[in-house]
């Protein structure tokens, strides 16, 4: 099988700050890999350069063994969810948040019902009500949540995480533990929270932009 | 009817007249007096020019060099928006000079060759003023779309790279500050018909009255004025935003904050 995603000796260099060097990994499918490190180390940089928001200054960035460029990261960020620390909802309503990316031409035909809402809600320990509320008054752990609800409707198969449970309760963090327990979904994330760390079967070390070490330990 | 001249003496009368919010202005422990005189001698300087450079224009009456004279003033106003918009000259020049020139041209040629219809439609007396009224109000209008566009663009660059993960095209990421920009770079010019003549008597209209116009003739031309204005600021923001998108983002679609002067 080809791997999903594929860094092969990415470097990065921004305003003459050098943010990622020499990078190389592998992830394949249903993989679900940690990026660990200091602040300032590179791994959010990591799914950033992903997403073709950081230059690459050399080395190639493969997805589904497809190299990076302008023609073709249009396809990465249709089929990554990415959730960052602090997600933008980007809508007056939590209704409207969620129903955000079927009004772009790329999604336009997938807009799901009422029901497929409410599932993915239930799905992530959220309230059914919430849709009515207003997107400026939701908590930042609801707010995650809801931009992973996102990536669900869309039936997203990679999801690039950054600290996605940092702001989460034991409940919903379960919640979150039980989406990403399902073999088919591919997790690069970045994180610190200890129980995080436990569900991924490859960590991996970065330090000063340079990946230092790869663990794999069987998962759980 | 010829307009009463205003002659020497009396030009000298009128900047006494200056003394007084001067004096007002001191009283109040305002000192601007520097910034006061050099506003008042670049006025009259500049105007003194143009009065120079326009007798020539109206006696010559040359088809060439009221072309001339409008590339000038387009070429002025493209620098002008860009500095004001804070944006690079360098990248952006074409872009806006396209803008602005096509919409100018478009809607002064329309004016002048459908609607006035002179004997010569190169006729300095006609072009070169509205012309320039023209350009005038659409030069505000684009310095505004431009600095509103970018600056939200950098103050919600979050909520547009969010957009774009989502699946967006650059397009469908920039479209909600694109809108919010042209609104923003109209709206002055909107609300100025909804109240003309009610507020405030139109510059225009008030100089064509001074100058023997009958009122109802100064009306129309006001009016003509008016709707070349809102058609041409509109068409100039549309299209100098739509090129700048060709600009301002690399093949990734992230903004090239470099082009970006900071403020």
């Amino acid at each position: 099988m080809p791997p999903i995603i594929r860094f092969d000796q990415v470097s990065v260099i921004a305003h003459e700050k050098t943010i990622l060097s020499d990078i190389s990994f592998t992830l394949f499918s249903g993989e679900k890999a940690v990026l660990c490190g200091k602040s300032g180390s590179g791994k959010s940089s990591v799914l950033r350069t992903l997403l073709g928001l950081h230059p690459v200054t050399s080395g190639v960035v493969y997805f589904q063994e497809v190299p990076l460029t302008p023609a073709s990261v249009q396809n990465i960020r249709s089929c990554t969810a990415y959730i960052g620390q602090e997600p933008v909802l980007g809508a007056e309503s939590v209704r409207d948040a969620l129903l955000l990316p079927f009004q772009f031409k790329a999604h336009r035909e997938q807009q799901p019902t009422q029901q497929q809402l409410i599932d993915v809600l239930q799905r992530l320990q959220l309230p059914a009500d919430i849709l009515k509320q207003d997107s400026s008054r939701i908590s930042g752990g609801e707010k995650q949540r809801i931009a992973l609800a996102r990536g669900l409707l869309l039936g997203k198969k990679v999801y690039l995480l950054d600290e996605v449970t940092s702001a989460l309760d034991a409940d919903s963090k379960q919640a979150v533990f039980d989406v990403f327990s399902d073999p088919e979904l591919t997790v690069l994330s970045v994180a610190h929270d200890p129980e995080w760390l436990q569900r991924c079967a490859i960590i991996f070390e970065l330090e000063a932009g340079r990946l230092t070490q790869v663990k794999r330990h069987e998962h759980p | 009817m010829n307009t009463l001249d205003i002659a020497l003496p009396q030009m000298v009368l009128l900047y006494v007249l200056c003394l007084l919010p001067w004096l007002l202005l001191w009283l109040i422990g305002l000192r601007l007096s520097r910034d006061i005189g050099i506003s008042i001698l670049r006025m009259s300087i500049q105007l003194l020019l143009v009065g120079i450079y326009l007798k020539m224009l109206f006696d010559l009456n040359n088809p060439w060099l009221n072309g001339l004279w409008i590339l000038i003033m387009l070429l002025v106003a493209d620098v002008s928006i860009l500095r004001r918009a804070g944006l690079k000259v360098r990248y952006f020049a074409l872009a806006t000079f396209t803008a602005i020139a096509s919409s100018i041209l478009f809607s002064t040629a329309y004016l002048v060759i459908l609607v006035i219809q002179p004997t010569h439609y190169y006729d300095a007396r006609y072009i070169v003023p509205l012309a320039g009224m023209i350009l005038g109000n659409c030069l505000q209008g684009n310095v505004i779309a431009l600095e509103r566009f970018y600056s939200s663009l950098r103050k919600n660059e979050n909520e547009y790279t969010t957009f774009l993960m989502l699946g967006a095209t650059r397009w469908e990421a920039v479209r909600p500050y694109f809108r919010d920009a042209i609104k923003a770079a109209i709206n002055p010019t909107i609300a100025s018909m909804a109240t003309m003549g009610l507020v405030s008597l139109p510059g225009m209209m008030t100089g064509q009255i001074l100058g023997g116009s009958e009122p109802w003739l100064a009306v129309k031309y006001q009016i003509a004025i008016m709707i070349c204005i809102f058609t041409s600021t509109t068409i100039a923001c549309i299209i100098n935003l739509k090129l700048s998108l060709n600009i301002a983002f690399n093949p990734f679609d992230v903004l090239k904050n470099e082009l970006i002067e900071k403020h």
